[in-house]
């Protein structure tokens, strides 16, 4: 009867720690475990918002949109996919930005994706979502990498300021052409951006770290309660590269 | 006994029956027929079967137009043609480079396949790739398929068939490169894909602006009967002012949302305008259309 009874508390344990996570994965907790070591988090996508396509079509595109508002005074937003050879996407210092972002990813199969946000009380929001896909967006070549007129375009940068409904956020959309190489296809090297500085004058508002699963060309939108007219974006490649593009 | 029932179970799985297509030609003419494709998206339960192709007989052959979406599909279609004809298919067409449109080919080893250069070398580029994915939309149903591209470059503004003549139209909008056939003889007209009847327009390949462009220019075509691409045969304009007007919708869509910043998100969770209400799959192809064309309208906002 003991036995019986302990096996049932037992189940209900590992029911209840199951159920938490709404997306299960088999690498979900090492993953996590590698990026905030043995910070406390909670499962949270009634104050997530993370939209994915109902079917990514296009395993190297795949667009995701992140607004995380109502974890106020957040400080930190980290975004990975479960089930990717490289599995995290972006890690903003949020400074002066909101925790929202917008960007395309690559994913290598049907994925769980997370955003994890750090609250002011040092506590992890992880909003969960899964993406449905055939796949192998990672383990192709980028198109512009092997177009010899590539060298003409990279680099080349665009930054727009929105006005958003409501009246002090304002809305930074910036685009890049770049290959965005992970380096897992046989004879190409890694080729990404791997750091973003959002600034005002000589004010850095937000650094951020971005990793190769980013797809080509990356076009990301931040977002911010400072109320200035014009803003730079730094784009710093792990080649070395550095291009700097001005808001309009 | 049991080795009995064993051995006839693992000889029906031998022998397990191809997927049935249930194909029925619809009569436009005394000469002329289509074969109605599901307004669906590729799926093992409809075999791929969701796209229109069309035969016409003449004296002494057929004429067909698009051979739909696998080997199987185009050995069914001669099938349901051998119950009407006996005379030999020996011209086919296609229209554009889709593989709902072409992959039947397989099916058709005695006759002549017409293509525009662009779509010929399109399937010959990419027609491997775009197996490789129907087999994961569609499972069983494309056995046995493989390329066969098309062997006549289409160059000229007449075809003339065993004395049987059609009118060309070249066109583009939906691909690089779509035919529309006029059959004057019928006042039929088969306007491949740059005509989707109640089914929500596909733009994997689209420039909205051509492709309207294309659509005014059919508009001013005096046909009875017009064939689409997808969905009913129609005998009004009304599927081609349908057409302009998601068309229109799409691009304003596209251009008023990059201009104010919006997310591809946030434009998809608008509500469905009411006159789209009856297109199938509008919230599918909607998202399929937002997320592959939108990034190039952000790319051309000019503050």
């Amino acid at each position: 009867m003991k036995y019986i009874f302990f096996f049932i508390v037992s189940l209900f344990l590992a029911i209840n720690l199951h159920a938490k996570n709404p997306v299960s994965s088999p690498t979900f907790i090492d993953i996590i475990k590698e990026i905030i070591k043995d910070d406390k988090y909670i499962f949270d996508d009634k104050n997530i918002e993370l939209s994915v396509p109902n079917f990514a079509d296009n395993p190297t595109q795949v667009p995701i949109f992140v607004d995380g508002k109502k974890i106020k005074n957040a400080t930190r937003m980290i975004l990975f996919a479960d089930l990717n050879p490289i599995p995290e996407i972006i890690d903003m210092q949020l400074g002066k930005l909101l925790p929202v972002v917008s960007l395309n990813i690559k994913v290598a199969q049907e994925t769980p994706i997370r955003a994890m946000i750090l609250d002011e009380k040092g506590v992890w929001h992880i909003g969960s979502k899964n993406i449905r896909s055939f796949g192998g967006g990672c383990s192709v070549s980028s198109s512009e990498a092997m177009d010899t007129d590539y060298s003409k375009y990279l680099g080349k940068t665009k930054t727009n300021l929105f006005q958003t409904s409501s009246k002090d956020i304002h809305r930074l959309k910036a685009s890049i052409f770049h290959p965005m190489e992970t380096g897992l296809v046989f004879g190409n090297s890694e080729f990404y951006i791997n750091k973003i500085l959002v600034k005002k004058a000589d004010e850095v508002l937000s650094e951020i770290k971005t990793f190769s699963p980013i797809s080509q060309n990356p076009r990301f939108t931040f977002e911010t309660i400072d109320n200035s007219k014009n803003y730079t974006i730094e784009f710093y490649d792990n080649d070395g590269n550095e291009f700097i593009s001005e808001s309009k | 006994m049991k080795a009995l029932i064993f051995s006839i179970i693992s000889f029906s799985f031998l022998f397990s029956s191809s997927f049935d297509f249930k194909l029925k030609p619809i009569k436009l003419s005394d000469n002329s027929y289509y074969f109605y494709g599901k307004k669906e998206y590729f799926s093992p339960s409809n075999g791929g079967d969701i796209a229109n192709c069309a035969f016409i007989i003449t004296k002494k052959s057929v004429i067909l137009i698009d051979t739909g979406s696998s080997k199987e599909y185009g050995e069914q279609v001669k099938k349901e043609i051998r119950k009407i004809t006996s005379k030999p298919i020996k011209y086919i067409i296609n229209t554009h480079h889709h593989p709902d449109h072409f992959l039947g080919n397989a099916a058709f080893t005695n006759s002549d396949i017409y293509a525009t250069e662009f779509t010929k070398n399109d399937i010959e580029q990419n027609g491997e790739l775009y197996i490789v994915n129907l087999v994961n939309l569609i499972h069983d149903a494309m056995d046995g398929t493989r390329i066969k591209a098309p062997n006549q470059v289409l160059t000229t503004e007449t075809l003339n068939f065993d004395n049987y003549k059609l009118k060309v139209l070249y066109m583009d909008g939906h691909t690089e490169s779509d035919i529309v056939i006029f059959d004057e003889n019928s006042k039929i007209l088969y306007t491949s894909d740059l005509i989707f009847n109640k089914r929500t327009l596909t733009t994997p390949h689209a420039n909205i602006d051509e492709w309207i462009k294309s659509l005014y220019q059919l508009e001013k075509i005096n046909y009875s009967v017009l064939v689409p691409g997808h969905g009913i045969a129609s005998k009004t304009k009304e599927p081609i002012k349908e057409n302009i007007a998601y068309l229109n919708f799409l691009e304003n869509t596209l251009k008023d949302s990059a201009n104010k910043g919006l997310d591809i998100f946030e434009i998809l969770s608008k509500p469905i305008p009411k006159e789209f209400e009856d297109f199938a799959m509008f919230k599918e192809e909607f998202e399929r259309s937002i997320i592959n064309l939108y990034p190039s309208y952000e790319r051309n906002v000019n503050k």
